[in-house]
């Protein structure tokens, strides 16, 4: 016994001797790669301006953002019809972009959004990001994030969602979370590959007295439960030279998804993702292939025991969830007519599985969509979509979308 | 049941459609970044996830922030880049 203590202490030394040699390394790397621009810029003050320099200072500031309004009609059959301007029905979102130098890039999102009840607006920050160039292909980067969980959130989730619609099985991995890390994007050969790898406050474990959404992971939070902390990363491949096809792969461990000192503490959570982008031009069609599989384990553990206080009396569950998407959209991009051209047509299959036996569970979850997308320009986009979800032993329920988007 | 073999045969039909394409595009021959334009890159690159914006849409400065912005976002090589940011900034 005391052999495993004394090996568990010394792992524990070299861990923490571990960690501070890579934090004194990237210090070090740090204030190397500073002093060089140090000298650059002190350098670049004897080169004549560039010639399209504006007067008055180097920072670029870029306020970009969108505006989006949405109308649904739903119908669950049995039930009467409703129509209204849906979940999300007026939102604006500014995204303020500033490059300070040639080495740091700030990139935040504030999002505003009506409430659909109550009238008034809610105000989020989806996104704080601050990145920092370290070398050719590697950027540091930290703040509130998006981690690359595939290819839909974060990328092909606005204005760039082709089936206006948010696939049902997605969200399951990886949220907004507050971290750091690295990223970047290196040539390889004729191939081209990028990468993310992080650390983050991670999610924690939902267990409350209501019982209700025990074992849901919740991602927005800025400070952390315990002082574990999530490990995740993604690695992209893009094959073709003509960057026509990307295939990802993410992933993220979490050792502790409980609250420190609880009974939950060291309920483990693994997610990963796997997607794939593809897009070609046989002309005057372009054709876009995307889809995207998700899969989240959380630890199992009896969530409802008198250390919850909660007064259900649920047995434990496989806390499994699942979902994918697939779709494929058609544009007569080289259509001689401006109207035709700027059509494209959608069509979207995708399932969700949540567990069955747990409060907030239930049978899976099969979505049916088609969009019919109008370009106003390149990022107005104005989307009809048609969306039957069925899951057994309920009701189908068919909803139209009519989504306009503006991005600038 | 119905439904079912009916998604089983839209998933093959997919799958079998996409590897003919992919065949298609991997016995084109590569090109690599140094060799190819701003222009192509530029094109090549947007198109992933949207369509190819107006150069003449934003001015410099703007092109150099929403350029780093996709550099970070899209995690495009420095090299690409470096190459777009230069076109969109040359044809405005």
């Amino acid at each position: 016994m005391s052999c495993i203590l004394i090996k568990l202490k010394s792992m524990k030394t070299s861990k923490t001797n571990f960690l501070k040699i890579v934090s004194k390394s990237v210090l070090v790397l740090f204030l190397v790669t500073n002093s060089v621009v140090a000298q650059t810029d002190t350098t670049a003050t004897n080169q004549p301006e560039a010639a399209n320099s504006p007067k008055g200072g180097t920072e670029k500031l870029f306020l970009a953002g969108e505006a989006f309004t949405i109308w649904q009609s739903s119908h669950v059959q049995g039930y009467p019809s409703t129509n209204s301007f849906g979940a999300d029905p007026l939102g604006l979102m500014i995204m303020p972009l500033v490059k300070l130098n040639d080495r740091l890039f700030l990139d935040a999102q504030v999002a505003v959004a009506a409430n659909p009840i109550g009238g008034g607006a809610g105000v989020s920050l989806n996104e704080l990001i601050i990145s920092y160039k370290v070398l050719p292909g590697v950027y540091l980067f930290g703040g509130n994030f998006q981690p690359r969980w595939g290819l839909f959130e974060g990328i092909l989730d606005d204005f760039t969602n082709r089936f206006c619609t948010d696939p049902v099985g997605m969200g399951l991995g990886a949220q907004t979370e507050s971290g750091i890390g690295i990223q970047g994007g290196l040539q390889t050969g004729y191939s081209k590959i990028n990468y993310q790898l992080y650390i983050a406050n991670g999610p924690q474990l939902i267990v409350d007295s209501t019982g209700q959404q025990n074992g849901v992971l919740d991602y927005s939070n800025y400070t952390d439960n315990n002082k574990n902390k999530a490990i995740g990363g993604t690695i992209g491949y893009l094959p073709f030279s003509n960057s026509g096809l990307e295939l990802d792969a993410s992933g993220q461990y979490t050792a502790k998804t409980g609250g420190t000192g609880t009974v939950f503490e060291n309920i483990s959570s693994t997610s990963w993702a796997a997607s794939l982008n593809y897009f070609h031009v046989f002309n005057p069609i372009m054709v876009r292939v995307i889809g995207q599989y998700e899969n989240t384990q959380t630890q199992n553990y009896n969530l409802y025991t008198n250390e919850t206080k909660t007064t259900l009396l649920v047995p434990s569950f496989n806390n499994q969830l699942s979902g994918w998407y697939a779709g494929m959209t058609f544009r007569a991009s080289g259509s001689q007519s401006i109207f035709l051209s700027n059509l494209e047509l959608g069509g979207r299959l995708g399932s969700l599985s949540l567990p069955n036996d747990a409060i907030w569970g239930g049978k899976p979850i099969n979505q049916t969509t088609l969009c019919l997308t109008y370009w106003l320009t390149w990022k107005a986009p104005i989307n009809i979509a048609y969306d039957i979800y069925t899951q057994a032993g309920s009701p189908n329920q068919n909803v139209i979308t009519v989504r306009g988007m503006w991005y600038f | 049941m119905k439904n079912k073999i009916s998604i089983k045969v839209i998933l093959a039909s997919l799958a079998i459609v996409l590897t003919s394409i992919m065949l298609i595009d991997g016995c084109k021959t590569p090109e690599a970044i140094s060799t190819k334009s701003g222009a192509q890159l530029w094109g090549e690159n947007c198109n992933r996830c949207h369509n190819a914006p107006d150069p003449t849409m934003f001015s410099d400065d703007q092109w150099d922030a929403a350029t780093e912005h996709m550099h970070q976002k899209a995690l495009l090589t420095d090299q690409e880049i470096d190459k777009i940011r230069t076109f969109l900034k040359q044809a405005n």
